[in-house]
This record gives structure tokens, sequence and C-alpha cells, in this order.
């Protein structure tokens, strides 16, 4: 057993072998209507494993209103969010603002928090006495959906 | 070493989860009908409000107290549950499942300081799922379930026990003097397996604490108690009687699950092995003369195949009113199975569980107004307990199994309609996109 390392063993695994010769599996081609996980290894791509570095730690949420809209999240999209990551500066995060998610990026200098708004005249948030602030989650993606 | 994992106050750690400001406000959750509490925070703990107590005794103090009540929302709770069984699942060779929010370890074989992984462990789950948890280490089942019990109680109460056992507690590797002095402020009740009315019996005997059971005489037990509790005190002694994937008779919860002999891909292999198991929990609970209020199903690959891509999903399937019907339950565990199973799996294990437990003398009857009249002929509920008692009385006598409900490929047994009163249910924010958590931007 060596499964405490989180490093030794990734969670949510990507569809192949770690260390298998990943060109010999691109060059390869599944031929016929057999299992998607057939002899080959071969497994057609998923967005569980594209997206999904952790999946116990992964929430989906959506994304309402357009303070982040210069960084490409507009009003609507879908936001993934990993717990297991450690939120650092720069990061744009998932936080509790007294009863409500809010996403921003992360500015962090030294015991200072601030959450912070890409547009311009959108005010900082700091953390105030008496009020929930808590950093929930790490946005890994926003998925955006288009006209089609 | 056995570790018994659960997490504290489940239902309540699950709402707070996505609303933080109930941290630290008191908070029930209702059964189905929002009729009586089956999960309190400390806060409500400490209001005094008492397990399973209806909602009416207590409402008072919605005003007075700033108490807060939420409808059980058994689709958040079953998709957080299977997050923390899969986490916890990664730190040991074998894993049971034991109850929604309970799983046992064993940790034979691994090397290292197990309370240090115990709190790497716990530290990983509050991150990763934000539900905190509660550790217990023990030489046996019973003493990892009692370290548990004590992880927790000097969590939540400083100094009923040493404060170093608080989050996790490591039986195995305290001193004698120090089991005697946790054992001797313990009551009996806190045992598992042993029940009130066998407390209270143990306590005519002048037994009152469990270093009093651990030396009472096995031979005595056995002959005035039972088999089982003669088994218990031997655990608490150092002598594993138990393990993993052998459980005493619970009456809190009914479960089955087992590990395959060998992986199963298809989904008419899996759908077989639920619908047993389903077959088998509605019987636990018609013995039990308890329903059940919603169905919850997992089925998992294997984390030691590591050749193998993961999935371990789990679902949770409300039932439109509490029952024990084979039939209903079945139902329910396929539809919950046919909604999260994905080709080209190696499944390894399945488990279905019955979870909103409660006394089937205490169901309301409930007009099933939305019951089309077709389908629920064929599952009236008029008949539903005598067949089901028929039922029961053909498998004790010619074997469990002699009777079992046919699963039709469009089997659809009776339609749920979320008729249950649910006025104060939180969004289903893992499981419906249409629920998802809101984030400003």
């Amino acid at each position: 057993m060596s499964s405490y390392e989180p490093g030794d063993h990734p969670f949510a695994r990507v569809g192949r072998e770690p260390g298998a010769d990943t060109t010999t599996l691109r060059a390869s081609v599944a031929i016929g209507f057999g299992s998607p996980s057939g002899d080959t290894g071969v497994t057609r791509l998923d967005l569980n494993d594209l997206l999904i570095r952790h999946s116990q730690a992964s929430f989906v949420m959506r994304a309402s209103g357009d303070a982040m809209r210069e960084i490409g999240i507009d009003d609507g999209d879908l936001l993934l969010i990993d717990r297991a990551i450690d939120p650092v500066h720069g990061h744009v995060v998932v936080a509790v603002v007294g009863d409500e998610f809010v996403c921003r990026r992360l500015s962090r200098q030294g015991p200072h928090i601030r959450l912070q708004a890409t547009r311009i005249d959108c005010a900082d948030i700091e953390a105030r006495e008496g009020m929930t602030f808590e950093l929930w989650g790490v946005v890994t993606h926003a998925i955006k959906a288009l006209p089609a | 070493m056995f570790a018994l994992v659960d997490v504290n106050n489940m239902y309540v750690s699950c709402e707070r989860v996505f609303r933080p400001a109930l941290i630290g406000r008191p908070v029930v959750v209702l059964s189905n009908n929002d009729g009586a509490c089956i999960a309190r925070s400390n806060e409500a703990k400490d209001l005094g409000v008492k397990m399973a107590q209806p909602w009416f005794q207590v409402r008072h103090l919605e005003r007075q107290a700033g108490l807060v009540a939420l409808s059980a929302n058994f689709e958040l709770y079953g998709d957080m549950s299977s997050r923390m069984m899969s986490l916890v699942g990664k730190y040991a060779p074998k894993q049971e499942v034991y109850s929604i929010d309970e799983s046992f370890l064993d940790f034979a074989g691994v090397p290292g300081n197990l309370e240090v992984i115990g709190r790497e462990m716990r530290a990983r789950v509050l991150q990763w799922t934000g539900l905190p948890t509660s550790v217990g280490f023990g030489p046996t089942k019973t003493l990892a379930k009692l370290a548990n019990h004590i992880a927790k109680m000097a969590d939540r109460s400083p100094g009923s026990y040493p404060s170093r056992y608080a989050q996790v507690c490591h039986l195995g590797t305290a001193s004698r003097a120090e089991l005697r002095s946790v054992f001797e402020v313990t009551q009996v009740g806190n045992v598992w397996g042993v029940g009130r009315r066998i407390a209270a019996r143990l306590e005519e005997q002048g037994i009152h604490n469990v270093l009093e059971l651990m030396r009472a005489d096995t031979a005595m037990l056995r002959k005035q108690f039972s088999v089982v509790l003669e088994k218990t005190v031997l655990e608490l002694r150092g002598t594993a009687c138990l393990d993993v994937d052998h459980e005493p008779a619970a009456q809190q919860q009914i479960m089955c699950s087992r590990s395959f002999g060998s992986a199963v891909t298809e989904i008419s292999g899996l759908v077989e092995v639920v619908s047993q198991f389903a077959g088998r929990v509605a019987e636990k609970a018609r013995q039990q003369q308890a329903a059940a209020g919603a169905v919850h199903v997992f089925i998992s690959t294997s984390p030691f195949r590591t050749q193998d891509r993961q999935h371990s999903p789990s679902a949770t399937l409300p039932l439109s009113s509490p029952t024990a019907d084979s039939r209903v339950v079945i139902g329910a565990a396929v539809r919950a199975l046919q909604r999260m199973y994905r080709p080209g799996f190696n499944y390894v294990k399945a488990g279905v569980m019955l979870v909103d437990l409660q006394p089937e003398s205490q169901q309301q009857g409930v007009l099933d107004l939305f019951a089309p009249g077709d389908a629920q002929g064929s599952l009236s509920k008029a008949s539903a307990p005598r067949l089901m008692a028929v039922v029961d009385t053909l498998n004790q006598r010619f074997g469990r199994g002699a009777v079992s409900v046919a699963i039709a490929s469009n089997f659809n047994g009776g339609t749920q309609k979320a008729i249950a009163k649910q006025e104060r249910r939180s969004p289903r924010y893992t499981t419906r996109l249409d629920e998802i958590a809101i984030a400003r931007t």
C-alpha cells in the first residue's frame, strides 16, 4: 500500500496508463464496434478525464453577472470548481461571502486576502467582522455554451 | 488495525457545505413529509432537540432560538456520501461502507503511524468535500467504533475525554492505564451492539461502564444475554471476532453491499446484483417493521486495479411515501442504477442502502393523487403487506431467492412522483443541473 502520497496515484486518472508510450497510442486506430476499453487500452476522449482532476472534490456552479468578463467568464457560464487545489494568489476562486457564493480573482499579500473583480469599477471584497468569508474552491474551467 | 470513519452530523454537515452561514447555528433536518427531526447539529442537540422528535414539538425554537429546519435532501446526502467514501477508501486495502456516513477500513499490513494517517485523511475529506469527520482506530471493529465515539465526544465536549483524542483517536497505541481511565468514564450504552435494553439490564447487574463490561464473566454474558454480547466483550478485550464486511445485526440502517468475485461491465449483470441486494434490504426492513423514505445505490470500480479507469458513482432516489415493498424498492434501485451506469468500466462492488428509515406504524396515509391508475393497480398498497408477507414466508421455507421480483425491461416500479411534502428542501446542488449553486460574478 503506497496510496498515501497524493502524487503517487492521481485520484482521477486520465484515460491511459501513466508512462505508456503515447505515440503508439496516438497512432493506433480503433476499428469496428468493439468495447471502447478493448485490448489496446485505447479509450475515447472523455471530458471527465480532461476537465476533472479530483472527482471527489469537483463541483459545478453557474456564473451570474459580468464582473469577471475580462477573464472570459460570462453570465450563464458553467464553472468547474476543484476544492482539492490550495488557492494561491492569482487563482480564480469561489468564496462564500455572507450567504452567497462569489466568483473573484484571489489577491493575497501577506496576511491580506482580497477578492478582485476583473472589471475595474467593481470594488474589492475583504473579510469583515461578523460576516462569513471563506474560500470555497478554485475555479479551474469556465464552460461557455455557444449558439449551435 | 481497524478504523471507523464517520461524518459528524452527516445531513446537517452536507447542508453546511453549501450554506456555510449555517455553521454555528442550530440546524435540524426533517424526515419525509417534514414530520420528525432526523439529524441535528450540535447546537440543536444543546437546545434539547431529541433524535426523531416530531417537528411540531420543537417548532417554537425557530423563533425563540433561531433553529433552522430543512427538509431532507437525500440526493445531496447520497452524492456527498459517495465522495467521502471513495476518498477514505484509498487509505486502506479493505473498506466496508457501513452506512451512508460511516465506513470501516481495515489497515492490516499498512505501515506508518496510523494516527498521522488518520489526521491526514480527515484533513483531506474536509478540504475536498467540506465534510467534517471523526476517525477511531482500534485492533477490533468494536474498539474502532468506540474510539470513534471518543474522538467525537472529545471534540464536541472538551473535558469529557483528553483533548489529544479529539477528532482522531487511536486506542491501539494507548497504554493500559490510558485505556482503563477512558473505559471507566464511558457508559456501556456507547458500545457498538449494546442497545438501550441490554444496557439497562447490564446496569441492573452492576455493570455501568466499559471497564466493568470488559471484566465481566463471558460465560455469564453468553448465558444471560447472548453470544453476540460475549463477542462484543471479547472484541473490547482486543480479540477480533468481526471482519470487515461482517457486521452484527444493525437496527439503525439497512444496507447490503458486496464485492464481486470478478469485475462486471455490462448493465445486465449489475441490474441482477442490485435488484438482489434491493430485495434483501427490503426484506430486512420488513423484519424490523421499518419503512424507507429513500433508496441509495452505489457501484464502484477498484482503486487497486490501477490499470483500470475509475468510476464510482452513487445515486439516491426518494420514494413518494415510505415503504418496504420489495417491488418499489427494487424498481427505484434499478432506476438509480440506470441513471448512473456508464459502459466500459470494470465494476467490482455494488451496494443498496435504505435511508430515512422510520417505523412502519409511523407512516401517514398519503393519498397518492398522482399515481396513475393502471401502474398503481399492480402495486396496490392495500394488498402489499399481505403479498410481502407471503414472499417472506416462501423465502424462509424454501431458501432465499425462492420468490423474487422479476425485472422486466420496461419495469417502472410505481412512478415516484415527488409528492412528499418537502417545503424546506435545499437545492440538489450536485445532482441536478437546474439546481446548481449560483456564483455571483
